[in-house]
């Protein structure tokens, strides 16, 4: 047939195996090599210096403790949550349903670093808003609450892990198995009894997974222990990396990468845990009883009540951190609500960010690395998916497990990992080392929608275009695109918000010229402007808002309406 | 049109292993008749139907759809598929999703850019041909089983096609609903002049749809015939037994009476019809069909065919019994009349027509 045709497609699968195998593996790589480097001008002269400076640091051992009690804490406190929110989501008559698909979904669309920020306003112990209002009402000499404690880290970051839980553990809660529950019934188990010893054990895959899960996220996570934990000096392995390269002393990439190694392997383990486990559940939890709806459990009293923890929850998780921070733009400092805070309101904040030049470059660079990164990397996505769900042959097995290993890699080791190989190209410090480093860290946010996408797309419904006489373009113009379309704006959008937002990879990576507007958020933190400092977090909350509205529409504009069950 | 096919074949490599899923295959389709490609999953049969419409490549051998050559190895002839003007109507339907029936059914028209209001009178038309009227702004996905089938139907019939292919059509619809479509697909395609090439693995659909089937196994056309030509007097043994329930006995020629041959089985000595290919000695194989198999209250000793047996077992199905009846060593499938009073371990007697006993040469 078409021989050129032929030979690009035979092409393909190695081509996005080098490019996806250079993005993902290249920084892996060199951060083992920089570890076992003299430093970042003396790459490959091999040494151990590094390991031992960094592991037999008298602190260290604190920072090891400090990050197995911040990671654990945080998974009990949002394993925890998601299941008692997804238990009555699904098996219970709880009313207003929707809220709990805004508490999975919503959430995540508030960047990490404003929510930290926002409850640090809230409950630190000099000026939080809650400290100074239960101080002037109990008339107490010290504030009651203190967020930066390592309680404080977890609380946060359990409530930011939530939704992640949330969404493992809700379909496996749906997909449970109901006669079950019924059979334990039947025997005579109240409804507690059935729950502590059927359907809580029958779970237990999924409930370690979700836990699992979010150990691995709050192990990366960057924003809750630099925006709370620095302050009250309690450092986890991602802090201490970023001290190593960022503050005080020269900084030390060597270091970083021997510390940052323990970081990648905990992270490397949990995963290969976590994917055990889920293939375990998959085995564990079968849906046997077709198209029939489990009986929904009659809360009774305990309706109401349970509805307003939900209801509290969705306002602390959603409401509160946007009404915080945009009240704090609009304040000159730091009081409780009411008469005096009403009359002293004034845009004086919003103005210095907009007249302040290097807050307005990292508006202008995020945006960039918003959309065109979020385009090329969906470009790449495209093919990767393709690649994955159409072509099937052992490589395209490889692409599959290279392209998603980077879900599994710490932002900012792997931060520290690109710095070893930018350092030694001329994209150091430009805005392009930025956008390879986003593109190769979330490729798997544009490859999850989009091999939907294309599994969606039956072979059986390109052939039918085929007989039907449309021939290659024309069926793709009319059926594989359109078909595309929302997995590509899924896709679009995911990858853009995360650009838009992103910190632990660019507090690494970004350079004078290059500020991205989360870093530059960490910076007013650093410097307790708080007032600047939200108003520009609420810029960016509009941004990433506009964008996935403007994406949404245009992508609904592209194809028609269809409804896709 | 008439489909003529030659020498056909294709291997495939699954696993490290060739499979032969056309082998050297000669077929001619005779136009405006409903042909059914029947046999059992492997068998070929789709990918047959597959290298007629063009989304298959054989390896070998000459196609052609009326005066037209479509594909030819030797000759470097291949007509895509949206060259070749057929129709055809998926296993899942195919149906596109983000379409209305509307768009789902103009398509075909679309693509031949014919005039705006000529394809929604055609489409109209169509739609009500399918009984499908009214539904054209629906979702593609927000019908029903059948109602996607007869979507998928007027897609491949707007533009009046010469031939239109079906790969298992009905296999995605539940066994009530199966029957209907059925009967209905049968008067759509007589009603128009069309050809129609129609796969299926299901024997009942083959039977009751089809002018002619072909059946296939391994990769290689077994018998060709009408339905009864299939079911009542098959050449093969494994064409006897896939298309419908069959008592197969082993036995060996001994004579040529009259009009029936004698043939010597375990069972005894069985009268059938007569023959022409085989001679006395001959090992051959006889085919009788349950149905046909009677219970006699008394010994009348006019009818030939006559058999004394146990049953073995009884299965209450309904419209009949289903017994295991037990001659000498030989085990008999019958149908029993469900009024009649007989229990497990009975002695029965049993006789059937030479004329529904058939002798199967291959």
């Amino acid at each position: 047939m078409n021989w050129k045709m032929f030979n690009t497609r035979k092409a393909l699968t190695p081509s996005l195996i080098a490019i996806v195998g250079f993005l993902t593996v290249c920084p892996v790589v060199m951060l083992v090599f920089g570890s076992f480097s003299e430093g970042i001008g003396a790459f490959g002269k091999f040494t151990l210096a590094k390991y031992i400076q960094s592991y037999t640091d008298p602190a260290f051992a604190g920072i090891i403790v400090n990050t197995v009690i911040f990671t654990l804490g945080s998974g009990f406190v949002a394993t925890i949550l998601a299941l008692f929110l997804a238990y009555l989501n699904t098996r219970t008559n709880i009313p207003f349903k929707f809220l709990f698909r805004i508490i999975s979904i919503i959430p995540m669309m508030i960047p990490h670093i404003l929510f930290s920020v926002s409850w640090v306003l809230l409950l630190n112990p000099s000026n939080g808003l809650i400290n100074l209002f239960l101080r002037e009402i109990l008339n107490l000499q010290n504030s009651p609450f203190n967020i930066y404690t390592l309680r404080g880290m977890i609380l946060v970051e359990g409530l930011l892990d939530l939704p992640i839980a949330y969404l493992i553990l809700a379909p496996a809660m749906a997909a449970f198995d109901v006669s079950l529950e019924e059979s334990s019934k039947v025997s005579g188990a109240s409804n507690l009894r059935t729950l502590t010893k059927v359907t809580l054990p029958v779970l237990r895959p999924a409930i370690l997974a979700s836990f699992i899960l979010v150990i691995v996220r709050s192990l990366a996570s960057f924003a809750v222990p630099s925006i709370i934990g620095m302050p009250g000096r309690i450092y986890v392995l991602a802090t201490h990396i970023y001290r190593i390269i960022a503050t005080g002393f020269a900084a030390d990439y060597g270091m970083a990468a021997a510390v940052g190694m323990s970081a990648l392997a905990a992270s490397i383990t949990l995963i290969y845990l976590y994917r055990y486990l889920t293939s375990e559940s998959e085995k564990y939890v079968t849906i046997s009883s077709r198209g029939y709806r489990p009986t929904l459990i009659e809360l009774k009293n305990a309706k109401y009540p349970l509805f307003g923890i939900v209801g509290l929850l969705s306002f602390v998780l959603i409401v509160l951190p946007v009404l915080v921070l945009f009240y704090t733009s609009l304040v000159p400092y730091s009081m409780v609500p009411g008469a005096k805070a009403f009359s002293m309101m004034n845009w004086k904040h919003w103005l210095e960010v907009l007249r302040d030049p290097i807050s307005l470059l990292s508006l202008k660079n995020s945006v960039f690395l918003g959309i065109v990164g979020a385009t090329l990397g969906v470009i790449l996505a495209i093919f990767v998916s393709y690649v994955i769900v159409k072509v099937r042959t052992p490589a395209a097995g490889l692409l599959e497990s290279i392209s998603f290993l980077s879900f599994s890699f710490p932002g900012i080791v792997i931060g520290v990992g690109f710095m070893w190989f930018f350092v030694r190209t001329p994209l150091y410090a430009t805005i392009w080392s930025l956008l390879i480093g986003y593109i190769a860290t979330y490729l798997p946010y544009g490859i999850r929608p989009l091999t939907s996408a294309f599994v969606q797309i039956h072979s059986h419904l390109e052939e039918s275009s085929r007989v039907c006489g449309g021939g290659t373009f024309y069926t793709l113009r009319r059926i594989v695109i359109p078909l595309l379309i929302p997995g590509v704006v899924s896709g679009w959008i995911l990858m853009a918000t995360m650009f838009v937002r992103e910190l632990t990879l660019s507090v690494v990576l970004s350079r004078p010229g290059t500020e991205v507007l989360a870093v530059q958020i960490l910076r007013f933190a650093e410097d307790g402007l708080w007032g600047k400092l939200s108003a520009l977090g609420i810029m960016m909350i509009f941004i990433s808002t506009a964008i996935v509205i403007i994406a949404s529409l245009i992508g609904m504009k592209m194809t028609r309406v269809a409804e896709i069950d | 049109m008439e489909i003529r096919i030659k020498n056909l074949s294709k291997d495939f490599f699954s696993e490290g292993k060739r499979i032969k899923a056309l082998s050297n295959v000669n077929l001619t389709i005779p136009a405006n008749q409903i042909f059914t490609l029947l046999g059992p999953s492997g068998c070929g049969k789709t990918t047959l139907l597959r290298s007629i419409v063009g989304l298959e490549t054989p390896d070998s051998g000459e196609i052609a759809i009326g005066e037209e050559i479509v594909w030819a190895k030797e000759k470097n002839i291949f007509v895509p598929p949206e060259k070749r003007r057929l129709s055809m109507v998926f296993q899942t339907y195919a149906i596109w999703p983000h379409m209305t029936v509307f768009d789902n059914v103009a398509y075909p028209l679309q693509t031949r850019k014919e005039a705006k209001d000529e394809i929604r009178a055609k489409v109209q038309k169509t739609l009500r041909f399918v009984q499908l009227e009214g539904f054209e702004n629906r979702p593609a996905t927000k019908l029903s089983g059948g109602q996607q089938q007869r979507v998928a139907l007027a897609r491949a019939l707007v533009p009046e096609p010469k031939v239109i292919l079906f790969d298992e059509p009905l296999s995605n619809l539940d066994a009530k609903l199966r029957e209907e479509t059925r009967k209905e697909l049968r008067s759509f395609l007589t009603k128009l002049k069309i050809t129609a090439v129609y796969v299926t693995h299901d024997r009942i659909e083959a039977l009751s749809l089809s002018d002619a089937i072909a059946v296939m196994k391994d990769g290689r056309m077994v018998e060709i015939g009408t339905p009864k030509k299939i079911y009542f007097d098959s050449d093969h043994r494994f064409v006897a037994d896939f298309i419908g329930r069959a008592n197969l006995i082993n036995g060996k020629v001994i004579a040529f009476e009259d009009s029936y041959t004698i043939v010597d089985s375990s069972m005894g000595t069985i009268s059938c019809q007569k023959s022409p290919n085989a001679s006395v000695g001959d090992a051959v194989t006889l085919c009788i069909r349950p149905e046909f198999i009677k219970v006699l209250e008394t010994d009348t000793s006019e009818e030939s065919n006559i058999f004394r047996g146990r049953v073995e077992s009884l299965l209450f199905v309904g419209d009949a019994y289903e017994g295991e009846i037990v001659i000498a060593d030989t085990r008999l499938i019958t149908r029993i009349e469900p009024t009649t009073s007989v229990a497990e371990g009975d002695e029965l007697i049993l006789s059937f027509d030479p004329n529904h006993c058939f002798v199967l040469s291959k």
